[in-house]
């Protein structure tokens, strides 16, 4: 097949940067990084991109194609060729660019060391002589965190980034989430003060972008909701996040609906808000917040607070109650791929898997 | 009905903020209806959907309360519950997706329902969007058949906002890189589609109140690309997308000391305005921004 795309090319020590056309004949099974491999063999020899495993596991191939973060090695191109398209390739984005579509992974690996991506057991095997043994159920809260492959896919379109470049971002936070969730890590507590801080876990803004783009299904989006869940749960609160979060949870059990007037006060706290007397007077005029909030109160808010103390009772606190979304997409991925495994034992939720054959 | 077929009959959530701080979002939707011969049965023993800060803080409540509002959906008979909001959007179906899946997790949360005098849920509910109800097939008929006063090509610019496009895995209408939809319905009522990048972006509705810079930092860029792009006007289909850029593109213009002054419409209303609905049901005084150089500039 005809490929054709437009590459940005950039050269870091002059900064000089500039949109290449490229044109060349490809086998119909290409993938965007064989298109490279082929330009960079055939066309242009001074092209510089990272590559290493070809085949979804090491992460190095990280690029945008029109915008979107791919790894290259996924993306094949004759979907794009059918669909008469020439995309535009260029660097991941939040990431300093050093050549072509070469960027500085530094920022992202400093913001992974910060997570202190490594076990802190509150136990010694060898002190207790025995083992300790970890259910499949407690490894499935966090099963997709595992998978990352620190390609920074899900880092390059993060519009928190954009906006506060220090933010831990979708990758560093989706690894905390891996250690917060293991139920051999004892360092819990201390995890989530650490990732509370301002530019950790309520700086996302929830934009799904990382979510989208993510190649490995780690949904980091999900992730950071359930360090807040987490967090709420061992009363790691003092955020005006949390608050914000825990606003809501209150709302829907005494009135059924938002109490929205309220919620400035109940995230910031009275003192700052008094300081927003302008802005908030600015609302009022128009209808929309009132000087003495009325609560409005749902038909029936008397189920929405038994069925919280309900639910309560049953205890699936925390990333617990988010996991059970994930036994099911486990058995979409699983039926897609392979029929067969539909009924596999290791994803029945909620059961213990027996031990392996053999 | 098929999957993009036009329902005669919804249920109706209004979700919070359409009857709190945008009570002129649901009366452009109500009046909105009656021209599209949409029949709204109003859910109102329900609750709100959490916005993601119960599923954030709460998570199997979260679930229990969207089930809840799903249960009641399904009891009016219709097949579809009609959303005005990206964010009950995302909410609804994402629980809904979860239930449907999850037989023993269905059938524990219906448990629990009843067990507090909620019917049971089913799973027989589709949660849609107002705007893809009206984005093709026989809604997009009736709303080009409804739109006949026009917008004599106002410059109008399209805003997504990132819950009814991301993730595109719970949404599936359009591809959330390359939507449509907005666009349609901005030329079907006689405007012109502005394009540019952050269209598909963040407002920062959901850290303004807890992180006031970064959020406004998301903020300006829709609104100044627009202006940029020579919009006369923005429309959303989303009522917190809507509370930012118009209330707090003040606090935009204050941080930067620029005037923006960029009239930001409800999807009901720029339809509403094209279908000559009343002042009286679109409510612009109620926004901060003001609306009145797009209403003269139809007016001339
Ligand atoms: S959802 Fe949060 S972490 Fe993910 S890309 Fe958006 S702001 Fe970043
Ligand atoms: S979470 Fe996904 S996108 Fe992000 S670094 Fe890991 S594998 Fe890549
Ligand atoms: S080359 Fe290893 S992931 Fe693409």
């Amino acid at each position: 097949m005809q490929v054709a795309l437009k590459i940005w090319r950039y050269d870091g020590e002059t900064g000089e940067r500039r949109l290449q056309d490229y044109e060349l004949d490809a086998p119909e099974w290409a993938t965007l990084l064989d298109v490279l491999d082929l330009i960079k063999d055939q066309v242009d020899g001074s092209l510089a991109y990272r590559k290493s495993c070809r085949m979804m596991i090491c992460g190095s191939c990280g690029m945008r194609m029109d915008g979107a973060a791919v790894l290259a090695c996924k993306m094949r191109m004759a979907e794009v060729v059918d669909a008469g398209r020439v995309p535009v390739i260029s660097p991941m984005g939040n990431l300093p660019v050093v050549k072509d579509l070469v960027v500085d992974m530094e920022p992202f690996w400093a913001k992974m060391r910060a997570m202190q991506p490594w076990l802190r057991p509150g136990y010694n095997e060898a002190d207790e002589e025995r083992e300790f043994l970890v259910s499949q159920e407690q490894m499935n809260v966090i099963h997709k965190e595992a998978l990352c492959i620190n390609c920074g896919c899900c880092v390059s379109e993060c519009n928190s980034m954009e906006s506060d470049p220090d933010f831990l971002g979708p990758a560093a936070l989706a690894k905390g989430m891996r250690f917060v969730g293991d139920a051999r890590d004892a360092a819990t507590v201390e995890r989530l003060e650490a990732y509370n801080s301002e530019h950790g876990i309520w700086d996302c803004t929830r934009c799904y972008f990382c979510q989208e783009r993510c190649p490995k299904g780690v949904d980091p989006r999900d992730a950071i909701a359930k360090l807040g869940a987490e967090s709420i749960r061992h009363g790691v609160d003092r955020d005006m996040g949390a608050k914000h979060a825990k606003w809501f949870v209150q709302s829907a059990k005494t009135t059924g609906w938002l109490r929205e007037e309220e919620l400035i006060p109940k995230t910031q706290g009275w003192v700052s808000t008094v300081k927003q007397v302008q802005f908030a007077m600015s609302l009022m005029r128009k209808g929309k917040a009132r000087p003495l909030p009325i609560p409005h109160v749902a038909e029936g808010v008397e189920e929405a607070r038994a069925l919280y103390d309900l639910v309560k009772e049953q205890g699936r606190d925390g990333a617990l109650g988010i996991v059970q979304g994930e036994h099911a997409l486990a058995r979409i991925e699983f039926t897609e791929e392979g029929g067969a495994r539909r009924a596999a034992p290791e994803i029945e939720p909620g059961v213990e898997p027996p031990p392996a054959e053999g | 009905m098929d999957q993009n077929g036009f329902p005669e009959k919804v249920a109706y959530y209004t979700g919070c903020l359409a009857t709190l701080s945008a009570k002129e979002l649901d009366s452009s939707t109500r009046s909105l209806a009656v021209r599209l011969g949409l029949e709204l049965e109003t859910l109102e023993a329900v609750t709100c959907c959490g916005a993601g800060d119960i599923h954030e803080a709460e998570p199997d409540y979260y679930l229990h309360l969207n089930a809840r509002i799903l249960a009641y959906a399904e009891a009016t008979g219709a097949e579809t519950l009609m959303t005005i909001c990206n964010v009950c959007t995302l909410n609804l179906r994402q629980a809904n997706w979860q239930l449907k899946i999850d037989d023993q997790l269905r059938a524990r949360v219906s448990r629990n329902l009843e067990a507090v005098g909620v019917p049971a849920y089913s799973g027989g509910v589709e949660v849609r969007h107002l705007l893809w109800l009206v984005a093709e097939g026989e809604g997009h008929e009736r709303l080009k058949a409804a739109a006949h006063r026009g917008l004599r090509g106002l410059r109008v610019a399209p805003f997504y906002g990132c819950q009814i496009l991301r993730p595109s895995k719970l949404m599936g209408f359009e591809d959330p890189d390359r939507p449509w939809s907005l666009e349609a319905i901005i030329q079907a009522c006689g405007g012109e589609a502005v394009d540019y990048p952050a269209k598909i972006k963040c407002c920062g509705f959901p850290i303004i109140a807890a992180r006031e810079e970064t959020a406004l930092g998301e903020l300006i860029q829709p609104i100044e690309q627009a202006i940029e792009a020579g919009a006369d006007a923005m429309v959303t289909p989303c009522p917190l997308c809507h509370l930012s850029l118009d209330a707090w593109q003040q606090k935009l213009e204050a941080a930067t000391g620029r005037e923006f002054r960029l009239p930001i419409l409800h999807l009901a209303q720029l339809i509403g305005v094209a279908a000559g609905i009343e002042e009286s049901e679109l409510r612009f005084k109620r926004h901060v921004v003001s609306v009145d150089p797009v209403l003269d500039k139809l007016a001339t």
